[in-house]
């Protein structure tokens, strides 16, 4: 399909694999600094308390801590854990800031009260239980549909019903009730999902230093390195060149990370004691602490005509945004955007209130409010097919958006071949002959289907700026100097492709410098799946300004012009005569040791802030097959197929692994995971693996993923984002699969084999 | 207040012989990691319930995590860094060259359970792989192409690496 690529669309391994499988790689559980001391946080055991006395004198004099604080001892600067709270947005919005570093009330089991910092594990857990704080309990409420309810307990002050913030669909278009009326046929559902941990294997680690001179060092996973920076800056009041933030290997992201959690008390403790101070938490930390996919309960209304024409369609939405605001504000009025953005709909309203309650915050998870809407809407669609009697592939054939309409965000689209994802998949599972069909027996199967778009990159909600440095050495390979750490998504391998296909060298030649701010030009960060797309553009084009200058360089010693030069297999060669050439090696070391006082980098820098006049989402198709036991209302999910655009596949092994992990989230997401607090007591139950259960190795289906493959016109190389698409549409898919075997709609995430069971007694009767 | 003895303890870590001074509570993942500076040996739940924590102890599979040090004393302990020498074992080169690795934290657990499997193994089909591996968590990967690699390894070693 045109171009034929050197390294790019290649299986290539990745270059930061090697030093993983060895152990040689230093997450920040791992790094060990000289001095550095064991830092523990208190928790509040109350699910909502005043606070109205701490007692720390015991536990300071024990032997070994070396510092005990509580929010007294640190800058109370409320900031918003998303850093939202600095602009950010093209639109100007701002998200109220409502953490202190330690809470001035709990709001939630495990709110942060007090920290030590301790020479040992041990000493520094002693000294947690030597803290006496005096608790006023307050009544709580551990579910948005209690908290809104008047008269509830109030978790903020500035919030009115505990309501953190309404948002009405902005892009609402014609009028939604005449559109209904006008329609043939409505098809309406309530919907709830659940708060999905991220559920990473390396628990939340940071670590604060701060030198003689005052510069703070911060070792951080937060994916959001800039961001974290000037939060940080903004709390302790520095100026953000006296801030280094460092992101180590880490061990998962998957969004949680995108917000700031254990650094600012980490920068407070070094601060105190003039030492390195590392908090690692537990498992039950991280699943307590750190933040949840936000739960949401929605109602999704679509209208159509009779020929199957999407008419009308509405959605409303109460988000589950816990003790603090997280990132509960725009991930859930993003589903607004999400919902009603990849079928054509001329009457479009929607709105989202985001309410506050006793229990973890939420925040981001891979697809970022797109799998929490997809498991409704895809569903209504299976719902409005089988009223309008319609094959459900051929109703969203119908009424999904083409080129050049205007995405979820109203920029035209620039490539999709989401009509490629459904014909592939459908013929792999085999829909035709599977679908629809009579079933019979105890243990029943049957197949379902979910689309979906997603984006490569926030713009224009949140602002894009990435900058890379490409650097050339004497031997012919580059450091290729960008931002994103390695949180296991084989950026570095994907940008080092893009790089080195421009600059006509191989793989192996390109070094990776990343991961820390004073070292790399500025980067939004890792997310939104746009570390591909728009950090992959800033490397392009500081690449292409490397190559001009090695090519102007080369040109100058071989006597012709620039544009009479090809640049391949790490040689230099004129076009017309490609016997005459250089290596790319001497032509650097020939500018960089020039004797005559010329000397020179061959280099390139970029700072890449596109604003779009056009969007490159990825699109995908998923099609579950699952048998279901109708004497135990297991269900068993036999075959996951998804099938994806996300344009050119820079490294197919990569997307491949992208898509596969999203399927063990999916159907984690789908079928077991479940964030489960106690109403008596306000603690979460589900905080370790045997009460959160992620799918292992046997609970696996057959999977294949199909890669499309079909070029984006702006992507790099033609590429889009992948690292969310993978998991959007799993949970959808499977619920349609169950109705298509056994004719019950499951519309609470997860589907247990009790709620399977309870719709089948149903039914019968 | 009663005096708590530390004790120096012999082991043998990939054939190498250490003797740190340790409390008797210590866990094998704590004296790898905090006293031995092996940190290739990851803790992730920290109670035995995920296997990143995974070393072979005389061969056995066995969960650092929650095993006291004092407990495998004198016996042969293989962390992920005791693999390979020089360059990548088979194993290791096979998780490597199949995509089996995304984050990694969960791999120094795969890569020695793998170890034990193929020991025991040499020739598993996949399902008996998803078997030995199940008890073994990722969160990235999605676990196909770590099967992948160890179907890959298998061969590999059978062909004459170690």
């Amino acid at each position: 399909m045109g171009q034929e690529f050197a390294f790019v669309g290649k299986r290539l391994a990745q270059a930061d694999t090697p030093i993983k499988a060895t152990g040689a790689a230093r997450y920040a559980v791992d790094i060990k600094l000289p001095g550095m001391l064991v830092g523990k946080v208190l928790r509040s055991p109350y699910p909502h308390a005043r606070i109205k006395r701490i007692d720390k004198s015991k536990a300071e004099k024990l032997p070994g801590v070396e510092a005990v604080i509580t929010l007294e001892d640190t800058p109370k600067i409320l900031y918003a854990s998303s850093f939202r709270d600095l602009p950010m947005a093209p639109s100007g919005s701002l998200q109220r800031a409502d953490e202190y570093i330690l809470a001035d009330k709990a709001r939630y089991v495990g709110d942060a009260v007090a920290a030590v910092a301790a020479v040992n594990e041990r000493v520094a857990e002693e000294a947690l239980q030597a803290i006496k704080v005096e608790y006023e309990e307050l009544p709580f409420v551990t579910h948005p549909r209690d908290a809104i309810k008047p008269g509830a307990p109030k978790l903020h002050d500035y919030a009115e019903n505990n309501i953190a913030a309404r948002v009405s669909y902005p892009l609402a278009e014609g009028d939604v009730e005449k559109g209904f009326q006008e329609s043939d046929v409505i098809a309406e559902e309530s919907f709830s999902v659940t708060k999905q941990s991220s559920g990473h294997m390396e628990t939340q680690t940071t670590i604060g230093s701060v030198d003689p001179t005052g510069k703070v060092t911060c070792y951080s996973p937060c994916q959001l390195s800039f961001p974290l920076r000037r939060g940080l800056a903004k709390i302790f009041d520095l100026p953000e060149g006296m801030i280094n933030v460092v992101n180590p290997f880490v061990g998962g992201s998957f969004g949680a990370r995108l917000s700031v959690y254990n650094e600012p008390i980490a920068v407070a403790l070094a601060m105190k004691t003039h030492s390195p101070v590392k908090i690692e938490y537990s498992m039950e930390e991280n699943f307590t602490c750190v933040h949840t996919r936000t739960g949401d309960e929605y109602t999704v209304k679509m209208g159509f005509k009779k020929d199957g024409t999407l008419h009308a369609m509405q959605i409303k939405i109460l988000t589950w945004a816990g003790a603090y605001i997280g990132r509960a504000q725009l991930a859930g009025g993003i589903m607004l955007f999400w919902g009603m953005g990849h079928y054509r709909c001329p009457n479009k309203a929607g709105e989202c209130e985001v309410v506050y309650c006793n229990t973890t915050p939420s925040a981001a998870m891979r697809g970022y409010g797109n799998p929490e809407v997809m498991w409704g809407v895809e569903q209504v669609m299976d719902m409005a097919a089988e009223k309008l009697g319609m094959d459900p592939l051929e109703l969203r054939r119908k009424n999904i958006k083409k080129v050049g309409e205007p995405s979820n965000l109203r920029l035209p689209i620039e490539s999709t071949y989401l009509e490629d994802c459904i014909k592939a998949g459908a013929e792999s599972i085999g829909w035709q002959e599977k679908w629809g069909r009579k079933k019979e027996g105890l243990k029943r199967r049957g197949v379902g289907v979910a689309t979906m778009m997603h984006c490569s990159g926030a713009y224009p909600l949140l602002i894009e700026h990435s900058g890379a440095i490409v650097k050339f050495n004497e031997d012919g390979s580059i450091n290729l100097i960008v931002n994103p750490g390695s949180p296991g998504t084989h950026i570095w391998g994907t940008l080092s492709q893009i790089a080195v296909e421009e600059l006509g060298i191989y793989p192996e030649d390109a070094h990776i410098v990343t991961g820390e701010t004073d070292k790399t030009l500025f980067d939004l960060g890792s997310h939104a799946s746009r570390s591909t797309f728009v950090t992959g553009s800033a490397v392009l084009m500081a690449a292409r300004e490397a190559r001009g200058e090695l090519l102007e360089w080369a040109g100058r010693m071989l006597g012709v012009s620039p544009d009479e030069l090809e640049v391949k297999d790490r040689r230099v060669y004129i076009k017309a005569d490609p016997d005459k050439g250089l290596s790319v090696s001497e032509v650097v070391r020939s500018a960089m040791w020039d004797m005559k006082g010329e000397a020179m980098n061959i280099a390139g820098k970029s700072s890449f802030a596109p604003t779009p006049t056009s969007v490159s989402p990825p699109t995908a198709a998923y099609f579950a097959e699952v048998e279901v036991d109708t004497e135990t209302g297991e269900v068993k999910v036999l075959k996951l197929i998804t099938a994806v655009d996300c344009g050119t596949a820079i490294n197919p092994m990569t997307v491949e692994g992208q898509c596969e992990g999203g399927i063990q989230q999916g159907i984690g997401y789908a079928l077991t995971e479940d964030f489960f607090v106690n109403k008596e007591t306000g603690v979460l139950e589900s905080d370790n693996f045997t009460t959160y259960k992620m799918p292992g190795s046997l609970d696996m289906p057959e999977t294949e993923i199909i890669i499309i493959n079909k070029p984006d016109p702006k992507g790099p190389f033609g590429a889009k984002g992948v690292a969310e698409p993978g998991l959007v549409g799993i949970a959808p898919a499977i619920a349609n699969a169950i109705y298509d075997a056994v004719g019950v709609r499951i519309t609470d995430l997860p589907i247990t084999p009790e709620k399977v069971l309870k719709a089948l007694k149903e039914k019968q009767s | 207040m009663r005096k708590i003895e530390k004790e120096t303890v012999n082991f043998i870590v990939n054939g190498r012989k250490y003797q740190p001074t340790i409390e008797p509570w210590v866990t094998l993942a704590e004296v790898l990691r905090d006293y031995l500076d092996l940190t290739g040996t990851k803790v992730s739940c920290g109670v035995g319930e995920c296997a990143s924590c995974t070393v072979l102890v005389d061969g056995n599979p066995t969960l650092s995590c929650s095993t006291l040090a004092i407990t495998v004393r004198d016996k042969n302990i293989l962390t992920i860094e005791g693999l390979a020498k020089d360059g990548l074992h088979p194993i290791q080169k096979a998780f490597v060259d199949c995509g089996a690795i995304q984050c990694g934290f969960c791999t120094p657990g795969m890569i020695l359970t793998t170890k034990a499997l193929l020991n025991e193994n040499p020739h598993p089909t996949r399902e008996e792989v998803k078997r030995f591996l199940a008890g073994n968590l990722c969160r990235c990967t999605g676990y196909v192409k770590i099967i992948d690699a160890v179907m890959a390894a298998a061969e590999a070693m059978s062909k004459g690496g170690k």
